[in-house]
């Protein structure tokens, strides 16, 4: 079943594209990753999936149906912000009753064991938290909310290591006891590696990759030896990266497969990491881009 | 454990949304009232020192400050508490209607309260000083239902406006309200020179004496308060958090 689907959607602020054509779909009861640089266009799609925002052209549907001001999808639906604003009177207490009595999933004795986990005292004015404890706050709500549809945008701002490694412990236990659909979006690519199912990559508002991550991890493999060795294997692969020194060169390629045979004439095969393989795409795309626009 | 989240029942959003008001009582509720109640003892103590003079009537504007409260109070339900509850979830659709029950009954509620210490006011002869604090000479007027209606219309057309500021900031951003309140000044500005000009000034200072209290203070900011929930409404439909 598929949650979300988003066919040739755009957004346009004036006369700068956020979003350009953008086609995807998020499988149900899937972690998904929405990966990007900042400014890539993340954001501006969690406020359309959500209703909050509005597309300039294209077709969004939500659990088959147009999410703004749809009750029936939104019931289903929780998207905290990156930077999420409370009202400057509320109480991490207040926020937590908030969120309980709106989401009908929630769960109020996960979220109390959130709150011990990360340290938060509930009779704090939310105002007066630090940047991580904020975060913490969105987090807790994300998690404990239990919703069918579930956003977490760039949730773990200012999270110190340990806060952050119990977000993705407490998220993926949670995930296996109820299964629902995530969506991270993320720049730390390598910590949630492990976690996320189905890759979409965005940068300048297009879609880089909508692919799983296993097949992802699979398509590219970096190649390294002399020279003339490497030159050979590489050929009639798409380049994604390059570095030489001296009579060495190592490049990522894209679509090639690990040749262990090779290893008597100086090849290593190392597979490449999420992280690497979204820079290495990025940059191409952008590669790519300056070519179209020097031609 | 095969299939996903199960929706459980959603309840009530509007009535959710009223809740939502409340979910943090003492600064929401209380304030308030605390602030006005200090506001009533300071006066109680400054008539109580001054001699008594039987020209000069004892009349306070501390009510004022609680419909300057229920102002502020509602600029902020539109500019925190609307992207709040939108990231929780909820429809501007059910937001707004929760938000107009809640303003509506927190007005009855607050204009009740107020007709019965203007009522213990009178009854005391002015809690024994001849003050009028919550029972001023101008609003008085029929019975104790004119009295609440001239105390309860005043919140709504505050929280109103209020709320449509509100939502022109949510929707035009600083841009949007300063544009409105420029507008506002040139259009005040040029009425007041058209006034000035024709002579009319008694005229307009006839019509806040002439008119009954009932229609100056409840009748007409009824129709303002109506006008103003509509165009709250109006922009509030494409507004982001």
């Amino acid at each position: 079943m598929t949650a979300v689907t988003m066919r040739g959607v755009t957004k346009r602020y004036g006369d700068f594209t956020a979003l350009d054509a953008v086609s995807l779909e998020l499988r149900e009861n899937t972690i998904h990753g929405l990966l990007g640089r900042n400014g890539a266009g993340k954001t501006t799609i969690m406020q359309i999936l959500t209703g909050q925002g509005f597309e300039t052209a294209g077709q969004v549907e939500v659990f088959g149906a147009h999410p703004y001001e749809n009750a029936r999808v939104l019931n289903r639906v929780c998207f905290i912000r990156e930077g999420q604003r409370y009202p400057d009177s509320f109480r991490v207490v207040d926020a937590l009753n908030a969120a309980a009595l709106l989401f009908p999933n929630w769960d109020a004795g996960f979220a109390a064991s959130l709150v011990e986990e990360f340290r938060l005292r509930v009779k704090q004015r939310i105002k007066k938290l630090s940047r991580g404890q904020l975060s913490a706050v969105g987090v807790i709500i994300g998690l404990a909310s239990r919703a069918p549809l579930t956003f977490f945008d760039e949730p773990y701002l200012g999270l110190d290591a340990v806060a952050r490694q119990l977000f993705y412990d407490r998220l993926l236990a949670d995930y296996a006891e109820h299964p629902r659909t995530v969506v991270l979006s993320t720049h730390l690519i390598d910590e949630v590696s492990d976690l996320i199912e189905h890759v979409v990559l965005i940068d300048k508002g297009r879609v880089l990759i909508d692919e799983d991550a296993d097949v992802l991890r699979g398509r590219a493999v970096t190649v390294s030896g002399p020279t003339a060795a490497v030159k050979a294997f590489a050929e009639g692969y798409t380049e994604l990266h390059r570095e030489e020194l001296g009579g060495f060169l190592r490049v990522t390629l894209q679509g090639a497969e690990p040749a262990p045979e090779l290893r008597s004439e100086g090849l290593e095969f190392e597979p490449v990491s999420l992280q690497q393989l979204v820079v290495r795409t990025t940059q191409t795309a952008q590669l790519d881009d300056r070519k179209v626009g020097v031609r | 454990m095969s299939t996903a989240v199960l929706d459980a029942p959603v309840g009530n959003r509007p009535l959710q949304v009223m809740r939502l008001h409340v979910v943090n009582p003492p600064l929401q509720l209380l304030m308030p009232w605390a602030v006005l109640l200090l506001s009533f003892v300071v006066n109680l103590l400054v008539f109580s020192l001054v001699p008594d003079s039987p020209d000069d009537a004892r009349v306070s504007g501390g009510l004022l400050t609680i419909y300057i409260f229920t102002l502020v109070a509602h600029l902020v339900t539109m500019t925190q508490l609307f992207p709040f509850a939108l990231s929780l979830s909820v429809t501007r659709r059910h937001f707004y209607a929760g938000s107009v029950a809640f303003v509506v009954l927190q007005s009855m509620l607050q204009g009740l309260l107020l007709t019965v210490l203007a009522a213990i006011e009178r009854a005391s002869d002015g809690w024994g000083l001849q003050m009028h604090f919550f029972d001023l000479p101008f609003l008085q007027s029929g019975d104790w239902f004119t009295r609440w209606l001239i105390l309860t219309v005043p919140f709504l057309f505050f929280s109103f406006v209020s709320m449509a500021a509100g939502t022109i900031f949510k929707r035009f951003g600083q841009f949007g309200l300063w544009t409105v309140g420029l507008v506002g000044l040139v259009v005040g500005g040029a009425a007041a020179v058209l006034v000035t000009w024709l002579g009319a000034w008694g005229a307009i200072g006839r019509f806040f004496v002439d008119t009954p209290p009932l229609m100056l203070f409840a009748g007409y900011p009824a129709i303002l308060a109506v006008l103003a929930a509509g165009v709250g409404w109006l922009f509030l439909r494409r507004a982001t958090p």
